[in-house]
């Protein structure tokens, strides 16, 4: 029985790193190549020994799919195609393929720039990696090889982010990566078509929870930066270089433009160029509005928010003496700033938040979850004294504000999708334990399809009941259609014919046509019976008793009687013959074709209950 | 453990053992393993045990809970196996009061016996499996443990858990056993037990028992298991009972042999390489036969990666090795016969003719030809590169199959036979194989064979860079041979054209291969002189202003190395008249100034310093003020590798004028450590000229630490040369470093804006003598988030996200 194998070697059961490895139709894929960024150890990649040890990596593995740019989904990919040796195709959707090494690379400065760790994956690496990608496009089967294919459908949640169908001949499994079923300011909402895959492998981050509305959270945001800005206070939003920024910086753009504010918006690092530029490269995956509206005024071509210069962060007011880039000029004052990383761990966030920590007046607007060991995550667990170096202590006056705008279903979109999918199977990842529970539940209840969640390193196993595609001969097909039956897609129909298995092909053909191609003589088989009746009459007067008692009961039928005496009954022939030993004794000789086998052993039943008498 | 941690441990158990309480992160109790790890290997685990009463009572308590959170009770049995590790530790825990009144027992049966979780519906968990097997590997240390394991019936269980539905739980308990039989084996049994184990420990007999249980099993996956068990065993264990071992399983494992098809192939050739290198495997001549009989059991792609394991193997008999380098050629063998227009052997040694197992694979799908193919190659490949690769290696034919393949590949072969035609549909564009030919041609190239074969390679050649499905990351492909050159007048309008591809991975990969090739051809003039004669150069300078940042770095990297050659004139194009007067300097140093993205300017920053080392033409026209422009330009950038090159640049500057760090070869002239006076002051002064000085120290108070480290390391070197030699200030004169350190404070908090202006080298050699430069590199040292990372950070990050929690964990990006 051919079977679907499913492990997650991370996002089992946990929302760490997403690392799924699916073998389908003697096919071995792995769905995303994510990083753990809670750990600085081997930890954080996943544990790819378990498939080292098939022998060599590419033998193994047919492909490698990345749903999506978020370092806990393409974060370990350099270090698995450039250090542990996989040098087979990885796909990916263009967005994703651009904004990949940006992220990749903002990452290998941090963990580099942070801890001096010389076993990372270093930048030539990050660019030898992406080399072996290959883009797809939204809705494009793309062969992987002579039998395996994927398509992409679009997911929402961030730029470029998709879902991806793989397929094997008649058996498919839809992975969608992390997915949004809600539009929001930039994107779109995830769709997929009723593809009814054996396997729907869908994260349920928000198993359990109806989301509020996201209007609800981007108002408050806008007026926490408001108020802080107005009683001349300091907005620090720690973010990473792509993603959310882009969505934070639209939304600051819109309100600083409708409320006419002249205070600017900094964003640090340089980054915003390349990022602001793929935004404006990639605008068909963004949302319809910003699709319609592109052409008048792209939302990507922001007036308030300016790059970032180091010295600015000096500015105790307005209009200070910078000395940075050439000539010295003025600079303005700094109010808002996005700043990289997002965790507040290192770098340049980490520098502004230590200058502007003592401050009632100012705030830090944390958008994005903090793992432990980070000052954002010390910070949004309420500590207000942090132990620096040398035993110094900062004390946290600023405002701490949290807010989410995680881009992910909530248990309604699950639900959605899965209605959408139509799949034979569901199984959850990327998610936590209990949350799933409750969904697989839900999901059970109410599509009555079998729902998993192994944990990271158990296999779920399913067998498939492969339907085999057979092409049909049109020679067969127009003698179907002769008989007036159209071909209908919602009523299938039964269609005799001879299955032709050649080459791993499978077609059926008429029979004589089958003759022909085999190159085969036709042998008619008949089947043969003796009847015995007592019947002193001679042989073509009982011949003619059989032909009036099978005439009167066999009405449907055509029944015959022939010159030579002998009586048919469609392919049925019956003759009669007198008894060698004894002569009131008649002997019936029954044969039929096995088309007829049937009615045959019906006719030979019926005439061994005997005659009726004669009238 | 320090004091204020024993002063958090209580509430954070409390935290752990109340189920109201989300468990904060899921690193959280990782990182707390590894703390307690830490410090149970640095001292006694019973003294912390009863300094810290809490912990023996949050392993009651987590037993006692009705329905415990599988991950704080996988926490709480690898927790108790750490303690336990150490033998008085152990027997505290067997019988330990605890503290309260309520809670008495023998703590480690009830963790790991059949009345604890084992028995439990937690026990669903893999975690907890997992958490199981941990806390008995870390446990299982002492004789007394040995003891324990069989009392509980621990070694019962894992033989289960070795066919765990979790990957991760089954390896863990195959790895568990290996552990426990080296234990039991360990101490009174070492030495030469006999084979039959009637002087074998109990628990050692029980293992063995099993596994031989295992081998003779039908199910396939029973006998993987013993199989990975043993393989573990003989590759980590290198006692003398091993022989024994090996001596009373090596029959039932060559029974596997004789089966069809041959169970977990794949693990028992990783068992017979692991024995055969193992100190086993000399000592016992039977191996070789297994050996041997396995090679010629196994299917081709099966016996691939034995082939390539004993050829890797030190001692091991020729004859053995010729019969697994046949292996290893037979499908390239296949392959040269299918090519060839007239019948002949291929020219391999004896055995490898392309037997017709090899062929019955090639024809079955396309699948396992292309897959036997890739392996072939790559095992040869690997193999050519080794020192005990066999002797004499076929370096002709070997070339003649590459290049055959290639063919194939290119649909370009004519073959005459049926398996040429085969070989022909099946290969026709398929580019995994045409890189692993290409990969091996490459590595071939580098080999010290023979130079026949060479009409070969050189008729494939032009045609390999020209498909973007050939595209190789990362540098030039070493198909592009360093012994035998190219044909120039073919490869360079190649190059061109890959030059001008719309794919920027064609570019960027064209523009690697030219810096690689220049920086070997660079001198020769048959190179030089195509070069020049070709738009290479010019394309290669239009490129410096390529869209894609990483071809922009590359052609800075390319004409920088054109450039040291000579080879490179700037572009006079009519498009670009405003560049047309300038050097490549001014216009690398445009890039480095201007360009958006940190690839070129870091690029930028690595020709320089490589000029600067090789005293480039533009360089040594104006040396102080080539560097002067080069840091003030890497001063200001934001990207900080961009400002770590540029000190590294500047060590390279300092060491030209003051000679190198440390160096102490003892064949060199000696020099002075430390430079004579007279030459010290004028170094200072030119350091000042180029405002090194204050680019360092600026750069010591950097927000990020490389470059920090970075400026430390530089101007300590710089003490180090002019403190010994006394400095300008014993002159007499007193420096003024007031505004000197005034500026130092306003650095080191932050105000990275404020210039420093004109500067006094004795203030600044004055100030560099009373800094404590040595203290300062010892913190640098340290990873940024050190702090984040302690344990004590650890706790208060625990203790604060309760209660806080439920708003933030559900999200992620």
């Amino acid at each position: 029985m051919p079977e679907i194998r499913v492990t997650p070697l991370g996002a089992g059961q946990d929302v760490g790193r997403s690392c799924i490895l699916v073998s389908i139709g003697g096919k071995n894929v792995m769905l995303d190549c994510g990083m753990h960024m809670g750990f600085s150890d081997d930890r954080r990649f996943p544990d790819f020994s378990y498939i080292t040890r098939n022998g060599r990596l590419t033998d193994f593995l047919d492909c490698v799919i990345i749903s999506h740019f978020h370092l806990d989904h393409c974060g370990a990919l350099p270090y698995f195609s450039e250090m542990v040796g996989y040098d087979g195709p990885i796909y990916m959707t263009q967005p994703t393929q651009a904004i990949c090494p940006i992220l990749l690379e903002d990452y290998r400065k941090i963990a580099v720039d942070k801890k001096g760790e010389a076993n990372f994956f270093t930048s030539q690496m990050i660019k030898d990696c992406m080399k072996k990608v290959v883009a797809v496009h939204l809705h494009q089967t793309v062969q992987v090889d002579d039998e395996l294919e994927i398509k992409a459908y679009y997911a929402g949640h961030v730029l470029g982010a998709a879902m991806f169908q793989i397929k094997v001949g008649s058996e498919s499994v839809v992975y969608t990566g992390d997915y949004n079923m809600t539009p929001d300011r930039h994107l779109g909402a995830a769709w997929i078509d009723k593809c009814r895959p054996n396997l729907l492998i869908t994260e349920s981050t928000y198993a359990t929870t109806i989301r509020d509305s996201k209007r609800c959270r981007e108002r408050d945001f806008l007026k926490k930066v408001h108020e802080t800005v107005e009683r001349g206070g300091k907005v620090l939003i720690p973010v990473f270089a792509l993603g959310r920024a882009q969505e934070l910086c639209i939304l600051l753009e819109t309100f600083w433009e409708r409320m006419d504010l002249k205070a600017p918006i900094y964003f640090s690092t340089g980054l915003t160029e390349k990022a602001n530029h793929y935004y404006k490269l990639f605008i068909p995956w963004t949302n319809q509005k910003i699709r319609k509206t592109f052409v008048q005024r792209n939302m990507f071509e922001f007036k308030h928010i300016k790059a970032f210069d180091r010295a600015f962060a000096d500015s105790p007011g307005p209009m200070v003496r910078s000395g940075l880039r050439g000539p010295a000029r003025l600079g303005p004052c700094l109010q808002v700033v996005f700043a990289t990383p997002g965790m507040l761990h290192a770098g340049q966030s980490l520098q502004i938040f230590r200058k502007w920590a003592g401050s009632e007046r100012n705030m830090v607007i944390m958008p994005g979850y903090c793992v432990q060991g980070t000052v954002g995550h010390k910070i949004l667990s309420g500590q207000r004294k942090l132990e620096m170096e040398g035993r110094q202590v900062l004390e946290v006056k600023m405002q701490v504000e949290y807010m989410s705008f995680s881009a992910h279903a909530d248990a309604k979109g699950i639900m959605q999708l899965v209605g959408q999918a139509e799949p034979e199977n569901v199984l959850l990842v990327h998610g936590e334990a209990k949350k799933m529970e409750f969904l697989k539940q839900k999901i059970e209840q109410e599509f009555r399809v079998s729902c998993y969640m192994p944990a990271n390193g158990e296999t779920v196993t399913l067998s498939t009941s492969p339907s085999i595609p057979v092409g049909i001969s049109l020679g067969l097909l127009k003698r179907e259609m002769a008989q007036g039956l159209l071909p209908d897609a919602k009523k299938p129909r039964l269609l005799h014919g001879t299955l032709i298995m050649k080459d791993s092909n499978f077609r059926l053909v008429s029979s004589e046509q089958a003759l022909k191609e085999l190159g085969l003589a036709e042998h008619q088989l008949r089947f043969t019976c003796r009847v015995h009746l007592h019947d002193t009459r001679k042989e073509q007067e009982t011949a003619l008793r059989v032909y009036s008692h099978l005439k009167s009961v066999l009405k449907d039928h055509c029944v015959q009687h022939l010159p030579d005496g002998s009586v048919t009954v469609e392919s049925i022939l019956i003759q009669a013959a007198a008894h060698s030993e004894d002569p009131s004794t008649k002997v019936l000789l029954v044969s039929w074709t096995y088309q007829d086998e049937e009615l045959g052993s019906y006719l030979t039943s019926l005439l061994k209950k005997g005659l009726p008498q004669a009238s | 453990m320090d004091p204020e941690c024993s002063r958090l441990l209580p509430a954070l158990c409390a935290v752990l053992v109340d189920p109201r309480q989300p468990v904060a992160d899921d690193t959280c109790l990782e990182k707390l393993l590894d703390w307690f790890k830490t410090v149970t290997e640095a001292g006694p685990s019973l003294l912390l045990l009863q300094e810290n009463p809490c912990l023996v009572e949050l392993l009651f308590r987590v037993l006692k809970a009705h329905d415990p959170r599988p991950r704080v009770l996988s926490f709480s049995l690898r927790l108790a196996g750490l303690f336990a590790a150490q033998e008085d530790c152990f027997q505290y825990l067997q019988v330990t009061p605890s503290s309260s009144v309520s809670q008495q027992g023998e703590l480690l049966p009830m963790l790991f016996g059949e009345s604890g979780p084992l028995g439990g519906a937690a026990w669903t968990a893999p975690t907890v499996r997992s958490g199981w097997l941990q806390g008995l590997r870390s446990l299982a240390q002492h004789p007394g443990a040995l003891r324990f394991l069989a009392d509980c019936g621990a070694v019962d269980t894992i033989f289960s858990l070795q066919g765990d539905s979790s990957l991760f739980v089954a390896s863990a308990a195959g790895q568990l056993l290996v552990h426990i039989l080296a234990l039991a084996m360990r101490g009174p049994a070492e030495g030469h037990p006999s084979p039959q184990g009637c002087d074998w420990p109990a628990c050692a007999q029980k293992i063995v028992c099993h596994v031989e249980d295992s081998l003779r099993s039908t199910a396939t996956l029973q006998v993987t298991q013993a199989l990975n068990v043993l393989t573990t065993t003989f590759g980590h264990c290198h006692s003398p009972w091993t022989q024994g071992l090996w001596v009373r399983l090596s029959p039932l494992v060559a029974c596997l042999l004789e089966k069809d098809p041959i169970p977990a192939s794949h693990s028992l050739v990783d068992l017979l390489l692991s024995v055969a290198r193992s100190p086993v495997g000399s000592s016992d001549c039977g191996l070789w036969e297994t050996l041997a009989q396995t090679l010629s059991h196994l299917s081709p792609t099966q016996a691939g990666p034995l082939a390539l394991g004993i050829l890797k193997l030190q001692d091991c008999p020729q004859a053995l090795k010729t019969q697994a380098f046949g292996v290893l050629l037979q499908p390239l063998a296949c392959v040269l016969k299918a090519a060839a227009q007239a019948p002949g052997p291929p020219g391999f040694p004896e055995g490898a003719t392309g037997d017709s197992i090899t062929v019955d694979t090639f024809l079955s799908s396309k699948s396992a030809c292309v897959g036997l193919l890739c392996q072939a190659l790559a095992h040869l490949e690997l193999l050519q590169l080794l020192p005990q690769r066999p002797s004499p290696w076929p370096q002709a034919p070997l070339l003649r199959a590459a290049v055959a393949i290639l063919r194939f590949c290119h649909g370009s072969a004519a073959p005459t036979s049926d398996v040429g035609g085969h070989l022909c549909a099946v290969l026709a564009g398929c580019v995994r194989v045409q890189r692993a030919a290409l990969d091996f041609l490459g590595t071939l190239s580098q080999g010290t064979g023979s130079e026949e074969g060479l009409p070969g390679h050189t008729q494939v050649a032009p045609g390999l860079p020209q498909g973007p499905q050939l595209l190789r990351p990362g540098p030039p492909h070493p198909a592009v041979p360093r012994r035998y050159p190219w044909p120039l007048q073919e490869l360079l309008p190649v190059l061109r054209k890959r030059l001008c591809s719309p794919c920027w991975e064609a570019r960027d990969s064209g523009l690697e291969f030219l810096t690689q090739v220049t920086r070997h051809w660079g001198g020769q003039a048959a190179f030089r002189h195509a070069l020049l004669a070709s738009e290479v150069p010019e394309l290669t300078g239009q490129l410096l202003r390529d869209p894609e940042s990483y071809v922009r770095a590359s052609a800075v990297t390319a004409t920088g190395q054109l450039s040291s050659w000579g080879l490179y004139a700037t572009p006079t194009g009519p498009e670009h008249p405003e560049v047309q007067q300038e050097s490549l300097f001014t216009e690398l140093l445009h890039i480095l100034s201007t360009d958006s993205e940190g690839f070129p300017r870091r690029a930028v920053m690595h020709v320089f310093t490589q000029w600067l080392k090789d005293g480039h033409a533009d360089v040594a026209e104006d040396l102080e003020q080539f560097v002067a422009r080069v840091l003030q330009a890497a001063s200001q950038d934001l990207d900080w590798e961009v400002r770590a090159q540029g000190l590294e640049l500047a060590l390279v500057f300092l060491e030209q004028l003051l000679g190198q760090p440390g160096s102490r070869c003892p064949y060199a002239v000696a020099l002075p450590e430390a430079a004579p006076p007279a030459t010290l002051a004028q170094v200072l002064q030119a350091l000042c000229r180029v405002q090194l000085f204050e680019f360092a120290l600026r750069a010591l108070f950097d927000c990020d630490r490389p470059v920090a480290q970075k400026s430390c390391d530089l101007l300590l070197f710089l003490k180090a040369k002019a403190t010994p030699c006394g400095g300008p200030q014993e002159a007499g004169a007193s420096p003024d470093v007031v505004s000197v350190e005034a500026a130092l404070q306003r650095w080191q908090a932050g105000e990275q804006g404020q210039p420093l202006g004109e500067l006094e080298p004795e203030a600044v050699m004055a100030v560099l003598r009373s800094m404590d430069l040595e203290g300062l590199r010892g913190m640098l040292a340290k990873s940024s988030d050190h702090m984040e990372k302690s344990p004590q950070s650890l706790l208060q990050d625990m203790l604060a996200t309760v209660g806080v929690l439920g708003e933030n964990e559900a999200d992620c990006y």
